[in-house]
């Protein structure tokens, strides 16, 4: 008898013609975030990881955080598939264990086996109450599910599951382009972002000297608690602050941050297709701020072709902050670094932007070389969830 | 690297650093073994704690040996404030100490003690007159920081003193010494009370002392094995504590001839900055000369440390969503205490460096200062 764990796909196995793509990708995310600790097999309908005895907790912990897992096994698997062997098997798991009452599954994937599922599950049900005493059968409030499946080449028993994240395997729907700042929204967009098979890559705009070194480390936790789920992320730092300074001198300040978020949006897209990601996603929740109102929206928007994706747009500020604390990244943004930065917000911010005003607006200063300038020097740091930065000291 | 953040830590002396290893490596005994090798260890203890009462004219027993000067402060006001809370429940502190002693006052207050805060005049000298009026009988304790960490403004412990103790001698009086050690003369026998750090005089981090008068009892907050340490459980950091000794003996000496050598550079940078419009110095009477504070009206001091961090020079600012309580507490100006940059001094610093300091905080300030004004 071996201990394994296996996991059940969920919305994958409705892929048809790309299942194969979905389960590749899928096995090559586990691999890279178990490393060498693990063998992989799968099939059409289950993926096998066998460890060692002791690293299950370890696989089982990281196993959670993979998005296309639907659920999490850990079962025993027995090559001799006769009946009184897969009796005596469960009696003996079952030995170990403190319940009161039980019910019997069976599936038989094998439709070969001798015997019918529905005899099956009769016969070792009998065969458990007349071995272990003092215990009922309960089919609709079990405290124990004895689950066994007669497969082709094994049988598996197990009875305990963990609840995987769902969502599709990170990269199997492509690469996208998150705008994160050191806010509370943008982490949850890309979190959202990646549970639906997109890859990230995130850019952040810094100020130097008006924003602090802080607010980048602060920017690189966030990412490195995104790279949990995203295998590995890779974040842009692009040097705002001569275009900010342009703006800040040039502009009528109402239309500071208007300008300054088609920036954003401009060169986001031109790190999007030089990176061949399909979208930009960002954190932009419908009215929250005055640069988030439709209309504004709509204004800054206009300046990039490619789609933009806003994850959390129709969601309340309380049940972003909510999904915030569910990936622990809540506690980081609340860290109160960026406030530098506030010289360059206006008191009274434009609501209803006019496109015709910001085009106006613009041509005041020479952005397209600016931004060429500051897409040049950005520096791509590659942030893993494991941190190396002291690597020699810890 | 042009380091002008000394009064926030200072780097550790090769000396002290040196101590430290061979301690570690040397005297492995438990100081609770009365075996060869804790007994060894426990005579470098004793040695030790002598040699700094030596420096300062104390007992050994007078020395409590703490992780830091925030847990020294924290002994001297909660094990104060616990021990006499039969005698009274009103304690005074001044607008012009460091955080960890607000925080401390918070908890007490919390707990049924009650807080008064002393005035202090325009220069950031405490308002004698107004101490004596608020110690009333049921005063326990007078918390006044010899050398306040943002200005600089220094207090006469003495003269405190004096007044607490006549107008009720049952009155404790505490004193946070951190920023004031090796900076200017202590005589410990003007308080009953008063925290030190070593890392503040290029010593390790992790050790301070807390002085206690012999004659005053203060309630422990934690309970072990304390019979090495006067109160305090565990065991004591031997290597941290020989190695503050050797940086304690080497931050009392020479102490007119380095602060006349600060204050030289102290005026250089006054002399050039009070010329700056839209830069006020933060500077009075009392301040030494090692901490220099000053306000900007037209720039936020954030951007501007962050500026100078480029060029790997390092000051100290005021968050952007803070105010100086110290500088609110002299000049009694928000705006000047809102965009506040400390520029702290050491023997150690270089005419050299702060030339380059001055020129390159004039060409940042100016960048900064053109955006706004442009």
């Amino acid at each position: 008898m071996q201990k394994v764990i296996f996991l059940k796909y969920g919305e994958l196995s409705t892929k048809k013609d790309n299942r194969n793509f979905f389960l590749k990708v899928l096995h090559d995310n586990i691999e890279k975030t178990l490393k060498n600790d693990v063998n992989i097999t799968y099939d059409y309908g289950r993926m096998f990881i066998s460890t060692k005895e002791g690293n299950f907790d370890n696989v089982i912990g990281k196993l959670k955080n993979i998005f296309g897992i639907h659920e999490i096994v850990v079962a025993y698997k027995i090559i001799e598939k006769d009946l009184d062997n897969i009796k005596e098997n469960i009696i003996k798991l079952l030995n170990n264990k403190d319940f009161k009452t039980f019910k019997v599954e069976v599936k038989r994937s094998d439709k070969s086996y001798p015997i019918d599922g529905m005899t099956l599950r009769k016969v070792l049900g009998a065969h458990i109450l007349k071995n272990i005493p003092d215990k009922k059968v309960d089919v609709n409030n079990p405290e124990v599910i004895v689950n066994v499946e007669i497969r082709l080449k094994e049988v598996l028993i197990y009875f305990d599951n963990f609840k995987g994240l769902g969502g599709y395997p990170v990269s199997t729907l492509g690469k996208g382009i998150l705008m994160l700042s050191g806010g509370i929204d943008s982490p949850v967009a890309g979190y959202l972002a990646i549970k639906r098979g997109v890859k990230i890559e995130a850019v952040y705009f810094e100020s130097p000297p008006h924003t602090s070194e802080a607010a980048l480390n602060k920017v690189k936790e966030l990412a490195k608690k995104l790279a949990l789920y995203n295998i590995d992320i890779k974040l842009h730092v692009i040097n705002f602050t001569e275009i900010q300074e342009a703006i800040y001198k040039n502009i009528p300040h109402e239309y500071l941050i208007t300008i300054m978020r088609r920036m954003f949006y401009r060169i986001s897209a031109i790190i999007a297709s030089r990176r061949g990601a399909k979208v930009i996603i960002n954190g932009e929740s419908i009215g929250q701020v005055a640069s988030q109102t439709l209309t504004s929206m709509n204004v800054i928007n206009e300046v990039v072709k490619i789609p933009v994706i806003r994850p959390v747009a129709c969601f309340d500020k309380l049940e972003i902050i909510e999904l915030a604390k569910k990936i622990d990244t809540y506690d980081i943004s609340i860290l109160p670094y960026e406030d530098c930065c506030t010289i360059f917000v206006p008191d009274h911010p434009v609501i209803n932007p006019s496109k015709e005003k910001c085009q106006e607006y613009e041509n005041l200063i020479d952005y397209d070389s600016l931004i060429y300038e500051a897409v040049k020097n950005e520096r791509v740091i590659t942030i893993t969830s494991e941190d190396e930065t002291f690597k020699d000291l810890l | 690297m042009i380091y002008l953040d000394y009064a926030a830590t200072t780097p550790i002396s090769l000396d002290a650093l040196d101590t430290y290893a061979r301690v570690s490596k040397e005297y492995i005994g438990s100081l609770f073994s009365n075996n060869g090798l804790g007994l060894k260890a426990k005579e470098l203890l004793n040695n030790t704690t002598k040699e700094i009462s030596n420096m300062f004219s104390i007992m050994e027993n007078e020395i409590i040996y703490t992780s830091s000067g925030t847990e020294a402060n924290n002994m001297a006001l909660i094990g104060g404030a616990l021990a006499n809370h039969k005698k009274g429940k009103h304690i005074i502190v001044s607008k012009l100490e460091h955080p960890s002693i607000y925080v401390i006052c918070d908890y007490l207050e919390s707990i049924g003690f009650e807080i008064s805060y002393v005035n202090n005049d325009k220069d950031g000298l405490i308002v004698f007159d107004d101490l004596k009026k608020i110690i009333r009988e049921d005063t326990i304790l007078v918390s006044i920081s010899a050398v306040n960490y943002e200005t600089g403004v220094r207090q006469p412990l003495k003269m405190l003193r004096q007044i607490i103790k006549k107008e009720n001698p049952n009155t404790l009086f505490h004193s946070d010494l951190t920023e004031a050690i090796g900076k200017t003369t202590i005589n410990f026998r003007d308080i009953d009370l008063g925290s030190v750090s070593a890392h503040k005089i290029y010593g390790p981090k992790g050790i301070g002392f807390l002085y206690k008068n012999s004659q005053i009892k203060i309630t422990p907050l934690m309970y072990g094995d304390n019979k090495n340490n006067n109160g305090r459980p565990g065991m004591p950091a031997l290597p941290l504590i020989v190695s503050m000794k050797d940086a304690l003996k080497n931050a009392i000496k020479d102490l007119d001839k380095r602060e006349r050598y600060v204050s030289l550079l102290n005026e250089r940078i006054i002399s050039k900055l009070e010329k700056i419009e839209g830069i006020k110095i933060n500077k009075t009477k009392y301040s030494i000369p090692h901490i220099l504070s000053i306000s900007f009206s037209n720039i936020i001091a954030a951007s501007l440390s962050n500026a100078l961090s480029e060029h790997e020079v390092y000051v100290n600012t005021t968050n952007p969503n803070e105010i100086s309580n110290g500088v609110m507490a002299i000049y009694n100006d928000l705006e000047r205490s809102k965009s506040c940059m400390r520029i702290s001094l050491s023997h150690l610093t270089t005419v050299l460096e702060i030339n380059r300091f001055l020129e390159i905080f004039e060409v940042e300030y100016n960048k900064l200062k053109n955006l706004i004004g442009g």
